[in-house]
């Protein structure tokens, strides 16, 4: 049962495909009129398929594979592939909050810069490139896919019914600062006291961290999550806002959360560009024309976006490199951004294109998407991760969940969120 | 054919009758039929046993590989972690609070599938139902049962007056382990009650006709005719129960729904599989998790050794 015992199935069990693949090759047309098979594997629908066709059009005898798994799985198996040194697509996506994971088998991965990755530092934001080089000059581990700019969504009837205003550019003024979101939720309690503020102290907290250079880890993957005063300020105000009961007390992405959102238990959520399509999906068409979009308190913040990175275990590499390259290109960002997946793009230049500044979302009361999350992400700088930095992050959350349980007040559950950490980075 | 030569040598006068071709295929032909079990056992089970521990004495980051020997620090770490009792603790009460009401009432289930029913074999199926469900479906269905918000156990609980305010299953120790504990039912009764049934079904009839004529009533037959005559299969059920018992992995892993292995924001519900996931596959710490998994075969091995006890005194007496 051990990990190893996993690894070595695992191992054992890519073999046996390796065996089916080189019979596959005896007998199939593979090596014979040179045709080629890439696999670009994926978590949730990147948006792909239609670029995907393309490319097979424009390239005769490259066959492109699509394979899409669960979050936490997807990069479970990335880290079971590269350990084990086989089975791997090859052009596999890596999510910002895994990539510092990866950071210390780096060099398991193609350099991109190898094949001509450089030429494209300019049309990428800043901060999004220096992501996907881990900060190693000359090195590129991945091409930036999308980004996943800050806002909240908010209900706009609850916002009525508590006689706050309704329009999104007054709601924005609300809150310049997350002090005034939690004094605005005050104000809404008192007079809606059966809804909640917001669905999670957790996601509040993530994006209030999301907005900072630093947070549980320095520039040199030291932890300060115990010293760095920001942690404790963004843990405590999370925490402090939850025992006043702002909190739906809704773990995020459970089922129960996906309820909530649906009977609308809370008024407001933190809302990077991708969770637009998670309450839509959630809340369904009955919640259409009830949410709208404003500015997030403290100006802006990025919450999740992704790379594409080539394994080194892929035999072929400069193909793979290539098809990265052309999934992450302009072309394909403006039309996976103009397409039903939403995703918000990573380049300047397509952010900057009219037709996605001018984009609007019908479900949202037509919040112009493309304004809001479009111009928040120029501003933006990166936000370091460390290379433990989720097993950082998991004790300070069930910290917060103790909060939300009634198990501990704010004070307790910073002790024992800084405990817990010690432990779990040991 | 060393060894067929060597076979001739030592084979008793009495066999000399047999056909000399076969007689060195007769002392190899049962070891041949065993030895596939014994290879595919040595390779998936003996090795990686054995590779575990050493992975276990080493400081070992599952993404970069072995590091530095540390000897037996990863085992000293896990008796001082306590997380480590909570684990052991948890995996033990959900183990004992699932088995012994699941076996009971298995029993009462073969008991009465035991008689003679209408529609024999379509009750005998529907039996069988829960274990055709994958476990990951199983565990979906139930913690939306057990949901605080919109789940129907509580719903029920509220409406009959039992309790005032929603119960959050996943926030305590019992209540965690209870609904946990009902997955764990839910998928095995109905296995137990079979093989038990299996077992009822061999009691020799003439021993119930006797009881019968001795004017015994059903529970007294019950209890001193069948429960006797299939000790030796519940010894078996409890066994192997306990093996699945103590490696309780899907059902809390589910059960929160947030994949991170946490058992619960205080690992109230936190198994001994789940700090080996955890620690393996989320932290990428094989040398710890390769320690947990050691700890966690000796465990197994002691409690499968006093079962194994406990059935033979029973036996005997």
């Amino acid at each position: 049962m051990g990990p190893t015992r996993a690894r070595r199935t695992a191992a054992a069990l890519a073999a046996a495909t390796a065996l089916l693949a080189l019979c596959a090759c005896g007998s199939g047309s593979d090596a014979a009129d040179g045709r080629l098979t890439l696999t670009v594997a994926t978590f949730s629908d990147f948006g792909y398929k239609p670029l995907i066709e393309e490319y097979e059009r424009t390239h005769p005898g490259i066959d492109v594979k699509e394979r899409i798994s669960q979050f936490d799985q997807h990069h479970n198996q990335l880290s079971t592939q590269i350990a084990s040194g086989s089975g791997a697509a090859d052009v596999v996506a890596i999510e910002e909050g895994y990539l510092p994971k990866f950071r210390a088998v780096k060099d398991k991965f193609t350099n991109l810069a190898d094949h001509g990755a450089l030429d494209r530092e300019d049309e990428y934001l800043d901060w999004k490139w220096e992501q996907g080089t881990l900060g190693t000059p000359g090195f590129v581990m991945g091409y930036g896919t999308d980004v996943g700019s800050l806002a909240i969504c908010y209900r706009k009837d609850l916002f009525e019914k508590a006689g706050l205003p309704t329009d999104r550019a007054e709601v924005g003024k609300l809150w310049p600062t997350w002090d005034a979101y939690f004094a605005t939720g005050e104000r809404f309690r008192s007079r809606v006291g059966d809804k909640a503020w917001f669905d999670s102290s957790g996601n509040i907290f993530t994006a209030m961290m999301n907005q900072t250079e630093y947070g549980f880890f320095d520039a040199r993957d030291q932890y300060v999550g115990d010293t760095n005063p920001k942690v404790r300020e963004f843990f405590m105000a999370s925490a402090q806002a939850t025992a006043d009961e702002q909190s739906a007390n809704l773990q995020p992405f459970s089922q129960q959360w996906n309820a909530g959102i649906k009977q609308g238990r809370m008024a407001t959520m933190t809302c990077p560009a991708w969770m637009t399509g998670q309450i839509a999906t959630a809340a369904g068409d009955a919640g259409a024309g009830k949410w709208d979009i404003a500015a997030v308190p403290g100006g802006g913040g990025n919450w999740g976006g992704s790379f594409l990175t080539v394994p080194k275990q892929s035999k072929h590499a400069k193909e793979a490199a290539e098809l990265a390259d052309f999934l992450t290109s302009a072309a394909a960002q403006k039309k996976i951004f103009t397409g039903p997946v939403g995703a918000l793009p990573s380049l300047v230049p397509v952010l900057e294109d009219p037709e996605v500044r001018g984009t609007t979302s019908e479900y949202f009361n037509d919040a112009p998407t493309g304004q809001l999350f479009a111009s928040s992400a120029r501003g933006l700088g990166p936000n370091y991760r460390g290379t433990k930095d989720q097993q950082a992050r998991i004790p300070f959350g069930n910290a917060l969940q103790l909060v939300e349980q009634g198990k501990a007040d704010p004070e307790e559950a910073w002790d024992k969120a800084l405990d817990e950490a010690d432990k779990n980075l040991r | 054919m060393a060894l067929q030569a060597a076979s001739t040598t030592t084979d008793p006068p009495a066999r000399a009758t047999t056909p000399r071709r076969f007689r060195g295929e007769r002392h190899l032909l049962p070891y041949l039929f065993i030895a596939p079990f014994f290879l595919v056992f040595g390779v998936f089970g003996l090795y990686p046993l054995l590779q575990t521990f050493w992975v276990s004495l080493h400081d070992w980051d599952r993404l970069a590989g072995a590091g530095e020997w540390v000897g037996l620090e990863n085992f000293g770490r896990l008796l001082e972690d306590s997380d480590f009792y909570t684990a052991t603790f948890n995996t033990l009460s959900i183990f004992v609070l699932s088995t012994a009401p699941q076996l009971l009432a298995a029993l009462g289930v073969a008991w009465l599938l035991d008689r003679h029913l209408r529609a024999q074999s379509v009750w005998r199926a529907l039996v069988l139902v829960p274990q055709y469900v994958s476990v990951v479906a199983v565990a979906l269905v139930f913690s939306q049962l057990f949901g605080r918000d919109f789940g129907i156990v509580n719903w029920v609980l509220e409406g009959t007056g039992l309790i005032g305010d929603p119960v959050d299953w996943t926030a305590d120790t019992w209540s965690s382990h209870l609904a946990i504990s009902f997955m764990v039912m839910w998928r095995w009764t109905g296995y137990n009650a079979l093989i038990y049934l299996a077992a009822m079904q061999a009691v020799p009839r003439d021993q119930y006709e006797s009881a019968q004529i001795d004017g015994a009533g059903r529970l007294l037959t019950f209890r001193k005719v069948t429960l006797p005559a299939i000790r030796p299969t519940i010894v078996f059920t409890v066994v192997i129960s306990t093996i699945g018992g103590l490696q309780l992995f899907a059902e809390p892993f589910l059960f929160d729904q947030q994949g991170n292995a946490e058992g619960g924001a205080e690992h109230q519900f936190q198994t001994l599989t789940l700090m080996l996931y955890k620690y393996g596959f989320i932290n990428n710490d094989a040398g710890y998790a390769s320690a947990v998994s050691w700890v966690l075969f000796l465990v197994i091995a002691v409690v499968a050794a006093v079962n194994f006890l406990l059935a033979r005194r029973s036996e005997r007496g």
